[in-house]
């Protein structure tokens, strides 16, 4: 069997998963509007103009909620010893770190996606730009998410610190892809054409593959028994 | 004796007269440091010229640069030590990658706290969020992750291999962050030593420098080696296997 038709089962099996149970999904979402919300009462909305804003509200939304529902990833597999067998079985490390990858990627779309209708519709934004181009920017940032929150959330989970070490480790990381695509959404917002954000985009790329990439090779030292 | 404790005691095989012997290395060289960096004080306060564009202010440039320099060479050593724990899993390795990252967090903390002083009277603010800056205090707070990392993992030998992870990824915006201000035109000032056509500092502004310099990697060096004995030796009283310093045989 291929390693991306074990990347698809992996991805399905949580996603499958996920949806069934649907307490990670439901708080991530959940998590994600109640942010927007309280964003839009807790600026002075005469003072502060909402599309001012809505890009660096919008990306910090994503980040914390992917970051909520990142530590939950390997929770339920742990819990009743169904890692250790995924990690017994035939299946590269590769492999596994990056269908839980794909599956937290599923789960960070869905909220990019509801957090973006939110904040528009909270903040009354009349013209939000072009959803393609939104969709362009906050893809690459979702799967630089996914990648990070993916690696450091196996190793949250081992930690007596648990969620509050998360942050710790992946902010860090995520900061300049959050930087650039606020930058790059903030644009989107404002209506400005693609080649005023094209720079950015690019740049968001090379960070989210570099995060797969190293995520990847690294993977397999923090699965070691 | 548990699989943890059997895996720490791989590579723990320094007697106690080498971890004496790399005590007094440490003890001399953490000495020497000193005493230079005491040197560097006086040449600061009585023999430098003060630099015409900035004043009294850019002596700062004495600390601040050399702690940067040994922020970095600590970082870079504490990566390619965990590098080579995570490929050989030799526990020295670890010792030596932990030795290195504490000096990344005490060096690192100096210059993360005098160049905003710098930059008050340089720049007119303490802080502006331009690429070096920011890659760096990024940096650093990953190497606070390292050490919560091996403080909150219950199983040691998973603590080492995490924050050994922890470690390299921390250290990979090295070359961005020596790099920024060439890519990003930013308030930070360029390379003034390290430079193609060589440095463009007065002679006597370069000594210091210099001296500064190999002040603070003496320093640096003496506390790792002795940082490095005290880890082995411990790790070794922890597995049972006393040495002969610590048994005074």
């Amino acid at each position: 069997m291929t390693s991306l038709r074990w990347i698809g089962l992996i991805a399905m099996k949580d996603l499958r998963q996920e949806f069934r149970s649907g307490g990670r999904v439901i708080a991530m979402l959940a998590f994600a509007v109640l942010a927007c919300f309280l964003f839009s009462f807790s600026l002075d909305r005469s003072r502060v103009d909402g599309l001012d804003v809505a890009a660096g509200l919008l990306w910090l939304t994503v980040l914390f909620s992917s970051i909520a529902g990142a530590g939950r990833t390997f929770d339920a597999e742990e819990d009743d010893g169904a890692f250790r067998h995924l990690l017994l079985a035939p299946v590269s490390r590769h492999a596994i770190y990056l269908g839980k990858t794909v599956a937290n990627l599923v789960l960070v779309c869905l909220v990019a996606a509801l957090a973006a209708a939110a904040l528009t519709i909270f903040f009354g934004i009349a013209e939000p730009g072009s959803a393609a181009h939104h969709a362009s920017v906050l893809f690459p940032g979702a799967i630089g998410l996914a990648a990070a929150g993916t690696f450091f959330g196996l190793i949250s989970r081992h930690s007596t610190l648990g969620d509050s070490l998360l942050p710790v480790l992946t902010l860090p990381v995520l900061a300049p892809l959050i930087s650039l695509g606020a930058t790059a959404s903030s644009r989107v917002f404002l209506g400005r054409p693609w080649a005023e954000i094209g720079g950015s985009v690019r740049l968001l790329w090379a960070i989210a593959i570099g995060l797969v990439v190293v995520g990847s090779l690294l993977f397999r030292y923090i699965t070691e028994e | 004796m548990d699989a943890d404790t059997r895996e720490g005691a791989k590579g723990m095989q320094m007697s106690g007269r080498g971890a004496g012997k790399l005590g007094r290395v440490g003890f001399g060289l953490a000495a020497a440091g000193i005493t230079a960096i005491l040197v560097v004080h006086w040449m600061m306060a009585f023999w430098v010229p003060t630099e015409a564009a900035q004043g009294v202010v850019q002596r700062i440039f004495y600390i601040h640069v050399p702690a940067a320099w040994t922020t970095f060479v600590a970082v870079g050593l504490a990566a390619l030590a965990s590098l080579a724990f995570l490929w050989l899993e030799d526990e020295r390795w670890d010792a030596t990658a932990v030795a290195a990252a504490e000096g990344a967090l005490v060096f690192g903390a100096i210059m993360l706290l005098t160049g905003p002083l710098w930059g008050r009277i340089a720049w007119g603010t303490y802080w502006t969020w331009e690429p070096r800056l920011t890659l760096t205090l990024l940096m650093w707070f990953m190497y606070v992750g390292y050490f919560l990392v091996r403080e909150s993992v219950a199983s040691p030998a998973r603590a080492r291999r995490f924050a050994s992870v922890v470690a390299v990824i921390g250290s990979l915006n090295i070359p961005l962050i020596h790099v920024s201000p060439d890519w990003f035109p930013s308030l930070h000032p360029q390379a003034v030593v390290i430079k193609p056509d060589g440095p463009d500092l007065p002679a006597d502004m370069l000594i210091t420098l210099l001296t500064s310099l190999a002040g603070f990697t003496m320093l640096f060096f003496g506390l790792f080696t002795l940082r490095y004995a005290i880890i082995i030796l411990h790790r070794q009283r922890r597995i049972g296997a006393p040495s002969r310093l610590a048994t005074g045989h």
